[in-house]
């Protein structure tokens, strides 16, 4: 066994866990996840610059979230069937507050993906994970402040993503409705 | 979402981090990225292999989306077709612009250098012409010139020669004229003078002095 692959399994050990939860809340399903978790290792095995990384945590860390992120481009491009499409992971109890809760979040992280990489891993690092400013400068290599006016742009940048969706939503609703 | 403000989005944001996976998804999750590392291989616990022919057909796919971009681009880019009469009279009037010019500049140039040879040759012939004529008048008139400064030359010597003679016959009747003169003035002094020289002559000789008299 190389060192890498020590290091990967020291990595899966400390912090398996809490990327498989990232992964999760990124993708909102699973068994998404778990692929992707092993996707991910797989990735940072072959990957030939890895040795030269410091923060190999924070590392596999932009790396889940672009594996996510990508994933999450990809589903737009396909037509998921029904035997594809798994249980959306969510905690309430309605079905139809379930169903509205997970659109929500869906198109809350699709606003996401469209944002600048940047702009798109501090917010996942700040208000997913629920990490300190302090750390994400730490694993971005920024200063604090940097961070927090990354953070404030991003929800300015979402907030106008989420604006023009609903704009468009609202205007093709009252197309049908003259349509009618 | 019907009204969008950043508390809305915060809290969606917080309902996202509030999703937790279970326990047992966990440890599946972390098993299999631990027997993936530990196979070495690349190899994906439980995903499907990479369809080679899913592959295939996205290649194939974009392959014909770039054709036809390139073909649409090609269509859209491509000139109208030619108007030849249109063409024709463009290319004559292009041509005349282009070529008179240079046409009437290399005859004129062509021109000036016949015309200069032309010249350059007439002028030899002029020039060896008028050298041989001047050679040849330059010969008669020296011919003239010095038949004529012989006959002068002649003449003067003749004159010289005159002259001359003239002199000599003057100076001939001086000298006799002279001798005259001497004669009939010291005549009998020099008898006298002749024989007493003649005298002292033999008497310095020892012998008698002949008689001079009688000459």
């Amino acid at each position: 066994m190389s060192s890498r692959q020590k290091e990967l399994l020291e990595l899966l050990d400390k912090s398996g866990a809490d990327l498989y939860a990232l992964l999760t809340r990124l993708t909102l399903r699973e068994e998404v996840a778990e692929e992707l978790m092993q996707e991910l290792f797989i990735k940072l095995n072959n990957s030939r610059g890895a040795g030269n990384i410091a923060n190999l945590n924070a590392y596999a860390r932009r790396a889940a979230i672009n594996l996510a992120f990508d994933w999450r481009r990809s589903q737009k491009r396909t037509v998921l069937t029904m035997g594809q499409a798994g249980e959306p992971v969510s905690t309430e109890d309605s079905p139809l507050r379930k169903l509205i809760h997970t659109e929500e979040l869906t198109e809350t992280l699709d606003a996401v993906g469209r944002l600048k990489k940047s702009s798109r891993e501090v917010l996942v690092m700040r208000y997913l994970q629920q990490e300190s400013y302090d750390n994400i400068a730490e694993q971005l290599g920024k200063t604090s402040h940097q961070v927090r006016a990354l953070c404030s742009r991003a929800i300015r940048n979402l907030r106008n993503i989420l604006g023009s969706n609903e704009h468009k939503s609202s205007n093709k609703e009252i197309h049908n409705v003259a349509n009618r | 979402m019907s009204q969008i403000d950043e508390n809305k989005i915060l809290d969606c944001l917080k309902r996202l981090s509030q999703v937790v996976p279970g326990q047992e998804a966990t440890a599946r999750a972390i098993q299999k990225a631990r027997d993936v590392l530990i196979a070495g291989e690349g190899r994906r616990v439980g995903l499907a292999p990479p369809s080679f022919i899913g592959r295939l057909m996205k290649l194939a796919a974009a392959a014909v989306l770039m054709i036809g971009a390139g073909f649409i681009g090609g269509r859209l880019s491509a000139p109208e077709p030619l108007d030849v009469q249109e063409l024709q009279i463009a290319l004559e009037s292009s041509l005349k612009s282009s070529l008179v010019p240079a046409i009437q500049q290399e005859l004129l140039s062509e021109m000036d250098d016949r015309w200069q040879s032309t010249l350059a040759t007439s002028n030899v012939k002029v020039k060896d012409e008028l050298a041989r004529q001047v050679r040849r008048d330059l010969t008669e008139f020296a011919a003239q010139t010095l038949a004529a400064s012989g006959t002068r030359t002649d003449q003067r010597l003749n004159e010289l020669i005159r002259l001359i003679e003239a002199a000599r016959i003057q100076d001939r009747q001086r000298m006799a004229a002279a001798f005259d003169y001497i004669e009939s003035r010291f005549g009998s002094g020099l008898v006298t003078l002749a024989a007493r020289t003649d005298d002292l002559l033999c008497a310095e000789r020892g012998g008698p002095a002949p008689d001079v008299s009688e000459n």
